[in-house]
């Protein structure tokens, strides 16, 4: 089986940097109202790692995701994409810089097609305006079909199904399909840090298996630096070089995945709720 | 190697009696009604009159050559139909299904605008059948159990189409031409006898009569030609990949195929995408099939471009009162497809449309007219700046898209809900505005003798004579629907679709919101303000009567009508709209007052009663009832109509699958160690 592989991210772009963060977050706080959902949370994400983000429900891990990528500004603190603050851009302009995608809660274009959700995912690659689109140039249709062809190869990273299935609608898809369309998505951008928003939550065993494997090749074949949020603890375990666990908003824990394993904190804050749990069933 | 990209087989060789049958019946029918039911012979009569004898014929040379251009388009058309059609045929559909579509579709609307003999009430009252029809359609398959065929999945299978089949395929094109264009001309030979035995018959339309059996077949035969080519252009012929067969492998030959297939896609139109599947042949709707569009779109062009022609042959006298009424429908479909662009494509609702529509009106009356000069000393007539409305045409538009834009700026941050409102209540302002801004615009009076456009060699233009504005709605619209297209085919369009769908996700994919619905509020604008501006010409007042706040909601009907997003639904639905409510319901007590009329009836029991009371109402109903039998509006596009019938096949909420904190399984993973 021959896959077409794709080269994402040039490697002049990722690598050799003064600093060694890709991105960074400083002190970064977020508070609605009385509610502080976010605090002081510092993390630096290297070049080329995988990095997760774990923690209870409700610990604040998608809010962190909501700021890196600007649906939300920050209360205090800084986001920094390669030395360069993200605070006051809008999420677009976040995707021009280099960070893109996915949600917990899969939010592909629904009526649109396959192809059509990674062609959007393209948008801020393609240049034609409204007059070369208008006369249809031979520049904005020879663009047109480049970016369809890109997208079929986004879609082959994945294996052959989605590229056959490409002319359907987005909603006939699979759970897991659809997961892999909405990362072919996020690629599409060309990003230099990908965001995965649980990219194994409603998959079975071999779904997650997979799932685990196309991570690791997004970062080995694609050179993506990769920050994910999980909650099977069996996968962060099993891909990330580091792990930071977040609990009430606060980052209790950062370090290689055995040592966050043996972290006092961090089986407190799983196994203390846990224990509460059961205190609660036996009483 | 070629490869047709289909699931379904051509019909057996043994059925094809059956198909030419099923086919010559259900394409006669509707020809000969229109040819001697209503007024298809005459147009020929005069035609060939006006070549054997000029004294004879009543109409000048100009009206007999485009009535001639269209006759043959129409015949030429329905021969290489049938053509196409038989050879497209898969036969899945039965023939008394077939019969009865024809039926419904094209000899109850001939039917209906013969006995009306006006094209806008048939039509509206079409508009009342068909639903009828669905619904007992509903009802009955309801109570036979009967399920429809399952709709062919696109491009899924593939099977050799080989060398025989093709010509196959061509051989019944051939034979289908042949045999519909002779059986056409022995019905015509056959009445044409009647004709010539029972009443007065030219005799030397004789002459014309067996020229006429002798040519058709001949002529069929070619014409089958043609539908065979439509059809064989429809077998999606693909070659196979040359360097793929190596291994033998049958999956990895058909992925190939298949993708190389789609690289070829053309067709960069996203909602064209599922729509593939009614393009192959053999198809189990030929009718329906994007082939047999193309004979449609034929035989529509040459109708609508020859219309002011025929007009008086097809419904007699009155022919400027109703081309002017046309000329009126042209800018609702202007403002509809514009329109469409803010509310069907980029999903933002928008019950101020009327303002930009009196922005472009008022931009032309104010300097196309003596205002102008009375205001500013500049002195601006036709006679010194003839050409002065074209500019201004794109002038006026780029006015109103300057408009859109300062309202858009700060308001489309809104979402939803918010933005309605803001735009109603810029829709309530700007007609008032107007109106108080009577230094310049003579408030309620309306500036009066705006000067109307000028075009080398047309030296009329006045209300009166409304042909060169008929012909001028038609360019603008046809300009119009192009732009359209492109723009939903466009990256802008696709990136309206997606904001349409989940604003967050398409931020999220670098779409940057409020540029590109500024793009589509701009876009609506221009629109607008070219409507506006023909508006003024053709009516030679702007007076602000013209632009009520209600219009927006009149503007909104007429796009969730037609079929949000789908741009030939939302011209069937301006058209539908202003036929309705401002044609047939506005003219219902003039038609009540003619005592042959059954309305006449009502007014005999309750003399006081005036239909002008109620049309609102009766508008309204209508309304209701169309939203609650077709929600998607009359001809969907095909991202409507699966969101609509899909709705209820969503899938399981997201997590429910996850181990949550706390629960025995969570505790299991993280008690691992």
């Amino acid at each position: 089986m021959s896959i077409n592989r794709v080269r994402l991210v040039d490697e002049s772009g990722s690598v050799g940097l003064a600093s060694d963060a890709l991105l960074e977050l400083n002190a970064v706080t977020k508070r609605f109202g009385g509610l502080t959902a976010v605090q002081d949370v510092n993390l630096v994400v290297r070049p080329q790692e995988i990095v997760s983000v774990i923690g209870p429900n409700g610990a604040g891990k998608t809010t962190v995701f909501n700021l890196i990528t600007g649906i939300y500004r920050p209360t205090s603190g800084d986001i920094r994409l390669e030395g360069r603050s993200l605070v006051k851009l809008n999420p677009d302009k976040i995707v021009i810089r280099g960070i893109t995608r996915t949600f917990q809660n899969i939010r592909l274009f629904n009526n649109m097609t396959v192809l059509e959700n990674v062609l959007v995912g393209q948008h801020t690659q393609l240049k034609s305006g409204i007059l070369g689109s208008l006369f249809r140039t031979p520049r904005v249709l020879h663009e047109e079909m480049k970016a369809r062809q890109k997208a079929i190869e986004l879609l082959a990273f994945f294996g052959p199904t989605l590229v056959e299935r490409q002319q359907e609608y987005v909603v006939n898809l699979s759970y897991a399909d659809r997961r892999r369309v909405e990362i072919a998505r996020a690629l599409a951008a060309k990003p230099k840090v990908l965001l995965l928003d649980e990219p194994t939550a409603g998959m079975n065993e071999a779904e997650t298996l997979e799932a685990v494997k196309y991570v690791r090749r997004l970062r080995d074949e694609l050179q993506l630096t990769i920050l994910l949020i999980e909650h099977k603890l069996a996968v962060t375990m099993g891909i990330s070089d580091r792990i930071a666990v977040l609990d009430y908003g606060c980052k209790i824990a950062e370090g290689l995945p055995e040592e966050v394993r043996r972290d006092e904190r961090v089986i407190a804050a799983y196994l203390g709720k846990a224990a509460k749990t059961d205190q609660e069933v036996s009483g | 190697m070629l490869i047709s990209v289909n699931s379904r087989n051509l019909m057996p060789d043994r059925d094809e009696r059956v198909l030419l049958l099923k086919w010559i019946v259900a394409l006669l029918v509707p020809v000969v009604a229109f040819t001697f039911v209503w007024s298809g012979e005459e147009i020929v009569n005069q035609v060939f009159l006006s070549i054997f004898s000029p004294d004879a014929n009543s109409y000048d040379t100009l009206t007999i050559i485009q009535a001639t251009i269209f006759i043959v388009l129409f015949y030429a058309s329905v021969i290489a139909l049938a053509g196409y059609a038989i050879a497209a045929d898969s036969g899945r559909q039965s023939i008394l299904g077939l019969w009865l579509d024809v039926l419904v579709f094209v000899l109850v609307p001939l039917l209906l605008i013969v006995w009306t003999s006006n094209l806008l009430i048939g039509l509206t009252l079409c508009a009342i059948v068909w639903p009828v029809y669905f619904y007992v359609r509903k009802l009955v398959r309801k109570a036979l159990h009967y399920t429809p065929h399952p709709p062919p999945v696109p491009l899924k299978d593939l099977k050799v189409f080989d060398a025989q089949q093709q010509t196959a395929l061509m051989r019944r094109a051939v034979v289908g031409g042949f045999w519909f264009a002779t059986a056409f001309a022995v019905v015509s030979l056959i009445a044409d006898i009647i004709f010539f035995l029972t009443g007065p018959f030219p005799t030397m339309l004789l002459i014309w009569v067996i020229l006429r059996t002798i040519l058709l077949p001949i002529v069929g035969y070619f014409l089958g030609h043609l539908g065979s080519a439509m059809a064989l252009r429809r077998t999606l012929t693909a070659k196979t990949n040359g360097n793929g067969n190596g291994d033998g492998r049958n999956g990895t030959k058909k992925v190939s195929s298949r993708v190389s297939r789609r690289r070829q896609l053309q067709s960069l139109s996203s909602s064209r995408a599922q729509e593939e599947s009614k393009d192959l042949v053999p198809n189990d709707l030929p009718l329906r099939s994007n082939g047999a569009q193309r004979f449609y779109l034929t035989i529509l062009v040459a109708f609508v471009l020859f219309y002011p022609v025929l007009d008086p042959i097809l419904f007699g006298p009155g022919t400027a009162g109703r081309l002017s009424g046309y000329g009126d429908a042209g800018y609702y479909i202007i403002l509809a497809l514009g329109l469409n662009i803010v509310v069907g494509f980029a999903g933002l609702l928008d019950l101020g449309y009327v303002a930009f529509f009196a922005i472009g009106a008022y931009a032309w009356g104010l300097i196309g007219s003596t205002q102008f000069t009375a205001l500013t000393n500049i002195p601006v007539n036709p006679q010194i700046w003839p050409w002065l409305f074209w500019p201004m045409l794109a002038g006026a538009a780029l006015i109103a898209v300057f408009w859109g834009v300062v309202l858009g700026v700060p308001t489309l941050r809104l979402r939803g809900d918010y933005l309605a409102i803001v735009t109603l209540g810029f829709g309530e302002i700007i007609p008032i505005f107007f109106l108080e801004l009577d230094k310049y615009t003579n408030g309620t009076n309306g500036i009066p003798g705006v000067y109307s456009p000028a075009f080398p060699g047309i030296a009329n233009w006045s209300s009166f004579t409304p042909v060169p504005y008929y012909y001028l709605i038609l360019a603008l619209i046809a300009l119009l629907i192009f732009v359209n297209i492109r723009l939903r085919d466009s990256r802008l369009g696709r990136a309206w679709v997606a904001i349409r769908e989940d604003e967050i996700a398409a931020s999220s994919s670098g779409i940057n919101l409020v540029n590109t619905k500024l793009f589509a509020f701009g876009a609506g604008a221009f629109f607008a303000g070219i409507a506006g501006a023909y508006h003024a010409a053709k009516l030679g007042v702007v007076s602000p009567d013209n632009f009520s706040p209600q219009d927006s909601t009149i503007y909104l009907a007429m796009v969730v009508i037609g079929g949000l997003g789908s741009i030939p639904g939302v011209i069937v639905g301006a058209f539908a709209v202003y036929a309705l409510n401002l044609f047939v319901l506005a003219q219902l007590d003039a038609i009540a007052s003619d005592p042959s009329n059954f309305l006449h009836g009502i007014l005999q029991i309750f003399p006081s009663f005036t239909f002008g009371d109620i049309r609102n109402l009766i508008f309204g109903i209508i309304l209701v009832i169309v939203m609650i039998f077709r929600p998607e509006g009359l001809i969907p596009s095909a991202r409507r109509r699966r969101e609509l019938h899909h709705a209820e096949t969503e899938t399981v909420e997201v997590g429910a699958l996850d181990p949550l904190p706390g629960s025995g399984e969570f505790e299991a993973v993280v008690r691992v160690e």
